[in-house]
């Protein structure tokens, strides 16, 4: 009996498990739309296949002429209109509901760039993975460096545009604890191939659809906890930092242009560059040292390395990679020099 | 038809005899490259729109291919964002705008009304060329300047530097709705001037006002499409900032502009299908349709509401709230001439004798897949459910079911039913409903699975995707293979009448529709005399069943 319940109810297997409050009228207002729709889908079909076998052609069978229904016609064009108010009505309430974040919301950044996340968390630490807590109201404020993005989490039924010189924002307030998928629903564009127009590997691909990352919900102290891993007091342990370094490396997607075991990728390989001179686009030759790695990550513009085109494939990193951020991929580079 | 002694004279009398069968009349490559013959034209567009359907469906059928498997199947990624805008930019632009009303409607429009031709016969000519010629510019820029917006053009991504081709595809684009504007002037001009004497405004054919509601959007919502283009220009030449955000423009502004003419482009689409079903429930039932003047007017109204609701497609992409709400609200009013028309199509079969021939098929499914799609239109109406399912393949499923399972299903059930009427040669009805049958399978596999990994979150769009969404993503590709399958079919079922289907009666239908009041294929002139109308053209109860075959007594030359 159970299962049967469970198999006519369309939101069991039309909609992604619930993670939210924001899911419940929505989905909630997805069943009954769905029950409205097969009414009329079951009524408009059956009377059209029922109607084609009972009048069907036949030696002797002949049609009649077409009366006046007025009141059939009148009827048609009127009943609906009660229920389209209704929905028009529960869907912008809950719209209004979800667009209206709640006084005491803990305040998240989320930059969306092509293509990936960066989400900047109250303490002003960052990652490139969502953690939330559950149990508690969470607003995020986003805004995207290039073209436009849309933050999609399908668990908590949220979905709104990131608007390059605009900030946007969606709240929602976790459920369940447990991992959910976070997607880009507008379209922003890929690439398949490096600088050079050669075709990358098919794991190298990035575009629209590999802005995934992962939404994690924690319980609140856990999600504390979380926060304070972020920000770990590093000072006067290089190999600590180094090993910081190399996570910055992955998560601000330095990694998706930039090898760090010496062969060639998009961008020029870390392995061995600090401390070395090199050429630059202009001819000049520099010398790769704090201040030159700290210059190519907020202006890559400055200098172009040589072999390289103008303007940089490297987008402005300028307030998504802190100055603490800087120290500790020098460190990373250090480690890596020989 | 009372015979009045009119002699045809005219353009038509120019270029052959014009008592003789259209197709006859002249030979010859310039025969067909200069006519002026509407009949011709609406052929040369049929040849067109057909090639550009065939090529859109091929790159459906790879992209459908390429997401057979997660990662790379058989082509990149940016070969893949390319697959997607060309499928869309050619299926909308080149194929269902032009359609039904260039190529159906101008072949059948005139003869319905009576009338020997357009009203502007040259300026008919001069749309086949320059659709011809926004179809080159726009093919040329898309694969030349490698574009991979999609066919939406979204800025500020399109307008990055690298992306020198999207003006001159909007260009293309203009062009092309350059051409629309001709042939919807022309139909406004001829269905007021030229109907034959006794087709009055309440016998017009419903096909007729269909084509009418549609001239008024391609009239009206084009000139949109050249404002667009100039300020695009503004921007790229004198660094206007008009939606480039990097100049201080407003990268939500583009998408008004680009949905205020496409989403009226979505009903220059579906109305012409509606008109073409329409005709062919009366054929096939023998029977007027239910709400003639409730189903004229829905057409109009729904031309009227398609230039008002073009803000739902941007729920999700800032507005105020106030406009969110007034776009929700006139979105579902959309609703009611909708269901007016579903409403009125299904009681005609009620008491009639329903012909279950290819055409009839089609008709049917297009009740069957439109009201699907219109159903989910309500969920994407509501305003909070639309935030969920907004850019998922909820709405691809959703706008196929209306695009394709309306307007391809109402023109190829179109195709199959006038065939006949343009060849002079019937089609092998077995065939073509093996066809069907594939057609109709293939696209409910292909689009059904879509509307569930849709709502359960797979985005548009995407080269990959996430492991729960594979055996979805198998389905419709499954589904695509069954449906072009089907689609070959019924293009062979076609194009073998043409060369060896048996020679057409009159009215091998039965039909109390104008158009077939006539010989068949019609002569150059369309009619020996000027037809003067005594009946409407669903007059069935005038008639025996034998003496639709043979023609009206009403019809018959009064002694
Ligand atoms: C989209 C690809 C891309 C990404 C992502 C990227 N870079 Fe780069 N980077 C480049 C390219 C290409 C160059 C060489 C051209 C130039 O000098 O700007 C470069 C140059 C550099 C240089 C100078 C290298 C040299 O040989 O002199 C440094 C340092 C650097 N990037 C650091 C970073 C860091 C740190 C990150 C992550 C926060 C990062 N890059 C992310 C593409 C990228
Ligand atoms: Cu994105």
């Amino acid at each position: 009996m159970n299962g049967v319940m469970l198999a006519l109810d369309p939101v069991s297997y039309q909609l992604p498990e619930a993670m939210a409050t924001s899911a419940g009228p929505i989905d909630w207002l997805f069943g009954v739309i769905f029950w409205i729709s097969a009414a009329f889908f079951v009524g408009i079909v059956g009377a059209m296949v029922f109607f084609a076998w009972k009048y069907r052609k036949r030696p002797g069978h002949k049609s009649e002429p077409t009366e006046h229904y007025p009141i059939l016609e009148l009827g048609w064009t009127i009943a609906p209109i009660p229920i389209l108010v209704l929905l028009f009505h529960w869907g912008f309430q809950g719209y209004i509901d979800l667009s209206i974040p709640p006084a005491d919301a803990i305040e998240i950044r989320v930059k969306g760039f092509q293509w990936g996340w960066d989400f900047e968390y109250p303490n002003g630490e960052s990652d490139n993975v969502l953690h939330v807590p559950k149990d508690r109201n969470v607003k995020l404020v986003m805004s995207s460096t290039d073209v436009l993005h849309a933050f999609y989490v399908p668990g908590f039924r949220t979905k709104r545009d990131l608007v390059p010189s605009m900030y946007t924002s969606v709240w929602f307030r976790p459920t369940k604890t447990g991992e959910t998928d976070l997607m880009c629903a507008e379209y922003c564009g890929g690439r398949s191939k490096d600088a050079n127009g050669d075709e990358l590997q098919p794991s190298q691909f990035k575009g629209h659809w590999s802005m995934w990352a992962k939404v994690v919900v924690n319980t609140p102290e856990d999600f504390e906890k979380y926060m304070d891993g972020l920000a770990p007091d590093l000072k006067g342990d290089p190999a600590k930092l180094a090993e910081r370094g190399k996570t910055i490396w992955t998560k601000k997607q330095c990694a998706g242009c930039h090898t760090i075991d010496g062969s060639k990728g998009s961008a020029p390989t870390w392995k061995g560059l600090f401390g070395k001179s090199h050429k630059m686009a202009d001819g000049t030759d520099v010398v790769a040292d704090e201040n030159y790695v700290r210059e190519s990550i907020l202006t890559p513009n400055a200098k172009i390395v040589a072999g390289y085109p103008s303007p940089s494939l490297m987008p402005s990193f300028q307030g998504t990679v802190k100055d603490k951020d800087i120290d500790a991929i020098i460190a990373f580079m250090k480690s890596i020099k020989d | 038809m009372s015979a009045v002694d009119v002699p045809v004279t005219g353009h038509a009398n120019d270029h052959g005899d014009p008592h003789v069968n259209y197709l006859k009349a002249k030979s010859g490559i310039g025969s067909w490259l200069y006519t002026l013959d509407h009949k011709r034209i609406g052929i040369l567009y049929l040849a067109m729109v057909s090639l550009a359907f065939l090529a859109g469906g091929i790159f459906a059928l790879l992209l459908r291919f390429e997401l057979f498997t997660r990662g790379k199947t058989i082509v990149d990624a940016e070969t893949y964002n390319r697959f997607f805008t060309l499928h869309g930019a050619i299926m909308v632009f080149l194929f269902i705008i032009p359609s039904v009303p260039a190529a159906l409607g101008n072949f059948c429009l005139p003869i319905m009304l009576g009338a020997k031709d357009v009203a502007f016969p040259r300026l008919n000519m001069w749309s086949f060329y320059i659709y011809l010629i926004g179809a080159g510019i726009s093919l040329y820029s898309i694969i030349n300047g490698a574009v991979d917006t999609g066919w939406t053009f979204y800025t500020p991504y399109s307008a990055s530097p690298t992306k020198n081709y999207v003006w001159a595809m909007t260009f293309g684009v203009f062009v092309l709705g350059f051409s629309s504007i001709l042939t919807g002037l022309n139909f406004l001009v001829t269905t007021h001037t030229m109907r034959a004497p006794g087709v009055t405004w309440r016998r017009l054919p419903l096909f007729v006002w269909g084509m009418y509601a549609t001239a008024i959007i391609q009239v009206l919502a084009t000139p949109v499409l050249a404002i667009t283009v100039l300020l695009l220009g503004m921007e790229r030449v004198f660094g206007l900032g008009v939606f480039d955000p990097r100049l201080g423009g407003d990268p939500v502004l583009f998408q008004h502009f680009f949905w205020f003419y496409s989403h009226p482009a979505v009903y220059i689409m579906i109305v012409p299908g509606m008109a073409i079903v329409s005709e062919i429930i009366a054929t096939f039932t023998r029977r007027a349709i239910v709400g003639y003047f409730a189903i004229a007017m829905s057409s109009l109204s729904l031309a009227l509401l398609g230039f008002l609701v073009w803000g739902h497609h941007m729920f999700t992409a800032g507005m105020s709230e106030f406009s969110t709400m007034l776009f929700s609200a006139l979105t579902f009013l959309v609703a009611i001439p909708s269901g007016v028309k579903v409403f009125n199509w299904t009681t005609t079969l009620y008491k009639g004798d329903v012909w279950l021939t290819t055409p009839m098929l089609y008709a049917l499914s297009f009740i069957f897949l439109f009201s699907i799609g219109g159903l989910t239109g309500l969920f994407l109406g509501s305003l909070s459910v639309d935030i969920h399912l907004h850019d998922t393949y909820y709405v691809v499923a959703h706008f196929h079911y209306v695009m394709m399972g309306g307007t391809v299903m109402g023109f190829i059930g179109g195709l199959f039913y006038w065939w006949p009427k343009i060849t002079g040669k019937l089609y092998n009805e077995s065939i073509a409903k093996v066809g069907w049958f594939l057609v109709f399978v293939g696209f409910n596999v292909t689009f059904i699975s879509q509307f569930i990994m849709g709502s359960r979150g797979m985005p548009r769009r995407y080269y990959d995707y996430l492991p729960q969404f594979e055996p979805f993503h198998k389905a419709s590709t499954i589904g695509s293979w069954i449906l072009g399958l089907g689609m070959l079919i019924e293009a062979y079922a076609l194009l073998s009448a043409v060369f060896s289907g048996k020679k057409s009666p009159p009215n091998p239908w039965g039909s109390a529709g104008y158009e077939w009041n006539t010989a068949t294929p019609p002569v150059l002139a369309n009619f020996v005399e000027t037809p003067v109308i005594t009946r409407g053209p669903y007059d069935y109860h005038l008639a025996t069943p034998e003496e639709l075959f043979d023609g009206f007594p009403e019809d018959a030359p009064k002694k």
